[in-house]
């Protein structure tokens, strides 16, 4: 993104947390919008193949989290490790037979969640360490002040596309537009952790659920209409937030894709672009997601300073 | 239809190290009002007459157990009997008159002079019934939960001579996507905040008072509350405004349907739900 911003400003903190199991209770079931009740995985513990520019519906999944779910074991260290943690952020494996392995932070939901390269999740389970290098809070755009940005690796913004346009207002570009009336659960909650569960996505239910979201894919950059995310979440009119689809299929009623808080301000400070190629998978990963776990350690190694 | 007693006690507000929350508008604030017993705001108030944080018009009660406080919250319904058993206010009896979600908390409506007379960890029997019942003669598609059995049939809700639609009077009808804190949570136990500031005020919707019916178009109650075209989700307005994004004066639901079986007829200026009158409490 052609923009001027502080990126040398930015602090680069190292961060460790550890994949998390995935959590039930004794009761297992969860209910549907039709009061259906489902056992179904996604949430938590490493989730393999799904990765950014896959669907995120469509799967037997509730809250489908891809790729590797990062807490820290202590309450507070955690939530230094959730807030701080930025999309597009690095993250290498510490501990367990896929040390090394490097992966990119593809958004929170009240785990980090880091998509790898296949091979290396498929080795990969609950208590593998992970080094994560946060930076990216207190991101800011000179030439648009009334614009927050949060939870945005300066190199993510470096390598979106648009910038600041001949008018002065900031070109996104967008893989979706979400209405106000999609969002869910996840309203009223703090914008630096977890994410906002998108409504009306829920394939294969009636067509009196869906709000046409049901061709998301994960790692796609989303506009919520009517959404303020500056401090928080809620609903302003003629305000507009940006996001990335962090989260897939849901069957929990009023829950479903979310997409992690990228930057909010007022709608005529932004110029959205429709571009079907908004995903964090055109800019991130520079490896195939079927490369072997040797090659994704070779590129790893190749890209480490 | 079951009834259980349970025993809830008055809760103390709670803070973390840093007492500012983060307003809407960015502004640091001490939310004064969160929890706990609130004096001097009563059912029929502005949900925006203090500057508070979710004020409740009562007391609210919790329980120290995590497990048994969602019980309280999730068995509770509007117009319950709940009198205090300990304390200088040992005796007084009141209503329940909503709850709130996440931990869980049920708001009891008490005269000014018992209320006034409680304090934190006072313990309070709460007669719980309502949860699970089904009236007799109201159409099949609507669900009703979070109301005593007494208390329907004193709202301002009518089932039509056929039986084929019910109809609520509500101060006014709001689009579903002001609903904020409460989407995706389970109706029986967590309240729907309604994201209005006092900024909102207009000629259809003029103020919101506690204890005011609001319908809430495209929202469906009856297990999570998540968005359903053409439904429609009847509640009682429980807690005030919040500074908070995405919360506001929260709605306990009572009545969900769909749009054309469950009906509603908006008096913006003359509207009256649930009162201190009615409970018996002045």
């Amino acid at each position: 993104m052609k923009v001027q911003a502080n990126q040398v400003r930015l602090p680069r903190q190292v961060l460790a947390g550890e994949i998390w199991p995935a959590l039930a209770d004794r009761h297992a079931f969860r209910v549907d919008p039709d009061g259906r009740p489902f056992v179904l995985p996604g949430m938590g513990a490493v989730t393999l193949g799904v990765h950014c520019g896959d669907p995120a519906t469509g799967y037997a999944s509730d809250h489908l989290e891809p790729g590797a779910s990062v807490r820290h074991r202590d309450p507070a260290a955690n939530y230094a490790l959730q807030f701080l943690t930025c999309i597009g952020n690095e993250v290498r494996v510490a501990s367990g037979p896929a040390t090394g392995a490097v992966g990119h932070v593809i958004g929170q939901h009240a785990y980090v969640l880091v998509d790898f390269p296949e091979a290396a999740l498929e080795v990969m389970g609950p208590g593998d360490g992970v080094t994560v290098v946060a930076v990216g809070q207190g991101l800011a755009l000179a030439e648009h002040p009334s614009i927050v940005v949060k939870n945005c690796d300066p190199g993510l913004l470096d390598r979106l596309p648009g910038g600041t346009s001949a008018d002065g207002r900031l070109e996104v570009h967008v893989a979706a537009r979400v209405p106000a009336e999609a969002i869910g659960a996840g309203a009223g909650m703090i914008s630096e952790y977890a994410n906002t569960d998108l409504m009306g996505a829920y394939a294969g239910l009636g067509d009196d659920l869906s709000l046409g979201l049901e061709s998301l894919r994960i790692g796609d950059v989303v506009c919520l209409a009517d959404s303020d995310h500056r401090y928080g979440r809620g609903y302003r009119p003629g305000y507009l937030t940006i996001g990335v689809i962090s989260t897939g299929q849901c069957m929990l009623f009023g829950h479903g894709p979310g997409p992690s808080t990228l930057m909010s301000g007022p709608a005529e400070a932004f110029s959205i672009v429709d571009d079907a190629d908004a995903n964090l998978a055109s800019w991130l990963h520079p490896w195939p997601s079927d490369a072997p776990l040797d090659a994704a350690l070779e590129v790893a190694a190749e890209a480490a300073p | 239809m079951t009834r259980v007693n349970l025993v809830g006690f008055v809760e103390h507000p709670v803070l973390g190290e840093s007492p500012y929350r983060v307003s809407r508008d960015g502004v640091s604030y001490v939310p004064v009002g969160d929890g706990g017993v609130v004096l001097g705001l009563e059912l029929g108030d502005s949900a925006f007459r203090l500057a508070a944080d979710h004020a409740a018009p009562g007391a609210c009660l919790m329980h120290p157990d995590a497990a048994a406080r969602h019980a309280l919250a999730a068995f509770a319904c509007i117009g319950n009997r709940a009198v205090v058993r300990t304390g200088s206010a040992a005796g007084a009896a009141g209503s329940v008159i909503g709850k709130r979600g996440e931990e869980g908390r049920v708001i009891v409506a008490f005269r000014p002079g018992d209320l006034s007379a409680l304090r934190p960890s006072d313990e309070v029997l709460v007669q719980t019934a309502g949860q699970g019942w089904r009236p007799a003669g109201i159409p099949a598609e609507v669900a009703v939960l979070n109301i005593d059995p007494g208390m329907l049939a004193a709202l301002p809700v009518e089932v039509s001579a056929d039986g084929s639609t019910m109809t609520a009077r509500v101060r006014a009808v709001l689009p579903g996507k002001l609903a904020g804190n409460g989407i995706g949570r389970p109706a029986a136990s967590w309240d729907l905040d309604l994201q209005l500031t006092s900024d909102d005020r207009s000629a259809s919707l003029p103020d919101v008072l506690l204890g005011d019916l609001i319908a809430v178009t495209d929202i469906d109650a009856r297990y999570n509350m998540g968005y359903r075209r053409d439904w429609l989700t009847v509640g009682v307005v429980v807690h005030g405004a919040s500074p908070l994004p995405g919360h506001g004066p929260g709605i306990t639901p009572i009545l969900t349907g769909p749009a054309g079986t469950l009906q509603t007829s908006p008096d913006p200026a003359g509207h009256v739900g649930l009162t201190a009158a009615l409970l018996q409490l002045q």
